[in-house]
């Protein structure tokens, strides 16, 4: 054993412990039913993670072979679409809960509040999260030429970050939640995401530095950016002083609309780089790879690349116009937002015209199909994002649906297609398949997929510019012309058009679950291909 | 590791490659640059105009001067002044008066219609005909009359609120608080029930009849009418708040009620006030012949 794998042990371990007595700090002191399982989940990973380092320096030292390291990204995959039809499960029953509010059942635990952070969770860090540790730890491995550099540190990233998921979706039934939006679970959750994703960063950058290529490729700036600034967002966003250790509620460092601009600081950013860096990060590798065309201009690489970057940490404040928050910062998000299309259109004409050449594929191959549409509608949402973020556009969409149709048609359309898209492709390749198990399903995947998204978005526009209207309406006299309950009346023919297309959504989900599952335990390809040849550590190969 | 020209394409690689993908050099479209250029200028064609640059104590206050909190307090003056010229009516008279001005229903009714979904129709419903504990609006029964000036001050200052001119009334826990024993509660539930004509077991409800007149008629009267000074309902009316069912009159003299109406004086003004008590009692009038 080398003396950094003794090092990395070393701290592994240290860090486990910590983890294992906090969870047992938890479960001792611990007043509250729910606070107290999730003592005993944390300790129960931290334990299960300490056993299984003790064994591996018990053991006699294994060799480490000279292939890449795909285990661990078949369990991200796995649990990519379990988080995710969770995630989609309950977003649609949350769609048909607002088209029919008895739907709840009247039970404390099941109404909206306390689900809509289940689904928000589910899909963001289970589904979005787990395809991005997966995708990412496959392309710095394949575009570095270099098994990624730990045997035991993609599990701890990979198992912490889950332990974080499985906290925060079982912590909001029972009322655990911080209630910063996109931020909710509490202060215990958020220290051990904190170790997971600094254990992210430290193992990417480990792998970076041990590569075979001259340059890094342009998806690992991608992915860099979205695990340093997320590593930055949360830890500022979570600032906060716990009341005790007997129960979960903490309170935030931040008061008044410096919480605010922090919290949609970190809001918007989560939507910039988790949402967008990390899976521009997917696009730039699955799309060229599975077009087999080059990137189409190396120059809108890099323009796009540091424009967003650099301009979407300006930004957030645009999700507080006309608030509390000083003009400046209000004017200054919303010019930066306006900067921020042509860089994010830039990006996008990258992508569409990488399939100079290779068009007929389109039509052919679904999972190209799934990620040309993903293009698309990163255009359309970025477009929007910008217009939205014109204060005087704002007064129309703000708080209204329109920001919900915005925000889907973002996440639905560009982040769940583009990982479809892109998991259609990676799993035959981890788990040695000819191919995908039926391309018949995989379109009938994407039609029902895109007829739902198409469907949701649409309803949210109509929902929101009609509510917005409706709110801005006055008679001569200078009153309302509705009352809030007339909008809320409105609304449900939109609701109901939502909750229909997120059903069709999840189903073309649940089809695309099956066809992975099939692939997955269906015959392993013959001969060896290409991108099972063994790796050398030599760079002029 | 040089550059090749891409056959489908005509444009130079960079000569880079990573796992078999590569890049071309293809410029940056000029239409784009353009665009580029465009938006950055128009940002600071903004910069110059509005609040844009934070310095350590002042930021740039931008050469119109546009300050949102200037414009907001502007437009809701203007909004209440607007508003105060077209319902001064309201504040003009008091609500006794108004009620005798035929047309205000017709001037005013849609927006007074606004006013009370947005602050009543929770409890009351938009119909105002009340839901399960919550009383109905738009018939003829009152709990505490049905004059303008009583309408108002229960609007103003509710029933059993915090605020010190509420009106009180609680019916008392007659079970949980041992005042009645359990047979005696079921006596008076049958003779609650007879008042109303419903169906009940009548050698039951006779002995409630003495019961009733020792623990209920001091409130609700001997006849079970209720009376308009103590806000206690009338029994015989058929109409009811909390459920006319022997399971729902078990329940009350059991655990008692205690309903609350908010008072609004500090949540609505005045003229609001009036114009919300206005819409009761047209709401009212469409019961009456």
């Amino acid at each position: 054993m080398s003396r950094s794998d003794k090092i990395e042990g070393a701290v592994s371990a240290l860090i486990l412990i910590c983890v294992f007595l906090l969870g047992v700090a938890i479960l001792g002191w611990g007043r509250q039913a729910g606070y107290v399982l999730h003592g005993w989940l944390i300790a129960a990973a931290a334990a299960c993670g300490l056993l299984y380092l003790l064994r591996l320096f018990s053991d006699p030292p294994r060799d480490i072979p000279l292939a890449y390291k795909d285990d661990v990204i078949k369990w991200g995959v796995l649990l990519c679409f379990v988080w995710g039809i969770v995630g989609f499960t309950v977003g649609d029953v949350l769609a048909w809960q607002l088209a029919v509010p008895s739907l709840n059942g009247d039970m404390g635990w099941s109404n909206f509040g306390r689900m809509r952070p289940v689904h928000t969770t589910a899909v963001l860090f289970g589904f979005a999260g787990n395809a991005l540790i997966a995708t990412s730890f496959y392309v710095v491995q394949r575009t570095s030429r270099a098994r990624i550099a730990s045997e035991t540190a993609p599990w701890m990233v990979l198992g912490g970050y889950n332990l974080f998921v499985l906290l925060a979706v079982t912590g909001y039934p029972l009322g655990i939640t911080q209630s910063r939006e996109y931020a909710e679970p509490e202060w215990y959750a958020d220290l051990i995401l904190l170790f997971a994703w600094v254990s992210y960063l430290v193992l990417y950058l480990r792998t970076l530095a041990r590569r075979a290529e001259p340059h890094i490729y342009v998806a690992n700036w991608y992915f860099l950016a979205y695990i340093v600034v997320i590593a930055m967002l949360h830890t500022v966003n979570n600032l906060a002083v716990p009341v005790s250790i007997a129960y979960p509620k903490s309170y935030a460092l931040f008061s008044g609309v410096q919480d605010a601009m922090t919290q949609w600081w970190y809001g918007h950013n989560a939507a910039g780089f988790l949402l967008t860096s990390g899976f521009l990060g997917m696009m730039y590798y699955f799309l060229p790879k599975a077009a087999g065309r080059p990137i189409y201009s190396y120059r809108l690489s890099i323009i796009g690349f540091w424009g967003i970057t650099f301009l979407y940490l300006w930004v957030g404040s645009h999700h507080l116009h006309y608030t509390a928050l000083p003009d400046w910062v209000q004017y200054l998000g919303m010019t930066m937002s306006v900067i921020l299309l042509v860089p994010s259109w830039g990006t996008v004409f990258n992508g569409i015209f990488t399939l100079n050449g290779a068009w007929d594929k389109v039509r052919t191959d679904p999972a190209i199909r799934f990620m040309m549409v993903a293009v698309l509608f990163y255009g359309l949402t970025t477009f929007e994002g910008s217009f939205l973020a014109i204060r005087p556009v704002n007064t129309l969409s703000h708080y209204t649906d329109w920001t919900v149709g915005h925000v889907h048609a973002g996440a639905l359309g560009w982040v769940a297609f583009l990982t479809f898209g892109a998991m259609y492709k990676m799993v035959p390749w981890i788990w040695h398949r000819d191919g995908v198990y039926s391309l018949r399903l995989e379109a009938w995947h994407f039609w029902l997929a895109l007829s739902g998204t198409l469907i949701y978005v649409g309803a949210m526009w109509n929902s929101g510019i009609t509510q917005a209207l409706m709110w801005q309406t006055y008679d001569a006299n200078g009153a309302f012309v509705f009352a809030f309950i007339d909008t809320v009346d409105a609304m449900r023919p939109y609701f109901f058009a939502r909750a229909i297309g997120g059903f069709l959504y999840l189903l073309g989900a649940c089809i695309g679950a099956y066809n992975i599952y099939r692939t997955v335990t269906g015959p392993r390809r013959a001969p060896l291909g290409t991108d099972e040849r063994p790796l050398t550590l030599n760079a002029g190969e | 590791m040089t550059s090749e020209i891409d056959q489908a394409s005509g444009q130079p690689t960079t000569g880079h490659e990573w796992d078999g993908i590569r890049e071309l050099d293809t410029p940056v479209p000029r239409s784009m640059s353009l665009c580029m250029w465009v938006s950055i200028a128009a940002s600071a064609v903004l910069w110059v105009l509005y609040p844009a640059f934070p310095f350590i104590n002042d930021y740039t206050r931008g050469v119109l001067g546009y300050s949102s909190r200037t414009t907001v307090t502007q437009k809701v003056n203007q909004g209440n002044a607007a508003r105060q010229a077209a319902f001064r009516i309201f504040a003009d008279k008091t609500v006794t008066e108004l009620a005798q001005i035929p047309d205000l229903k017709h001037r005013f009714g849609e927006a007074i219609g606004v006013l009370y979904r947005d602050n009543c129709s929770a409890c009351h419903g938009r119909d105002l005909a009340g839901q399960a504990n919550f009383p109905n609006l738009a018939d003829a029964h009152w709990l505490w009359s049905g004059t303008p000036d009583d309408i108002e001050l229960t609007l103003q200052h509710g029933i059993n609120h915090s605020s010190e001119d509420t009106r009180y009334a609680e019916m008392p826990a007659f079970g949980r608080d041992g005042m009645l024993e359990k047979d005696e509660i079921a006596q008076a539930v049958e003779y609650v029930l007879s008042l109303s004509g419903s169906d009940h077991d009548t050698g039951l409800a006779e002995i409630g009849a003495g019961v009733f007149a020792d623990s209920c008629a001091a409130c609700h009267g001997d006849a079970g009418t209720g009376g308009l000074g103590n806000g206690a309902p009338s029994l015989a009316d058929g109409a009811w708040i909390y459920g006319g069912s022997r399971d729902a009159l078990h329940e009350t003299l059991r655990h008692g009620r205690a309903g609350v109406m908010p008072g609004w004086a500090n949540r609505l003004s005045p003229e609001e006030i009036r114009m919300l008590t206005l819409y009761v009692l047209w709401a009212g009038q469409d019961d009456k012949p």
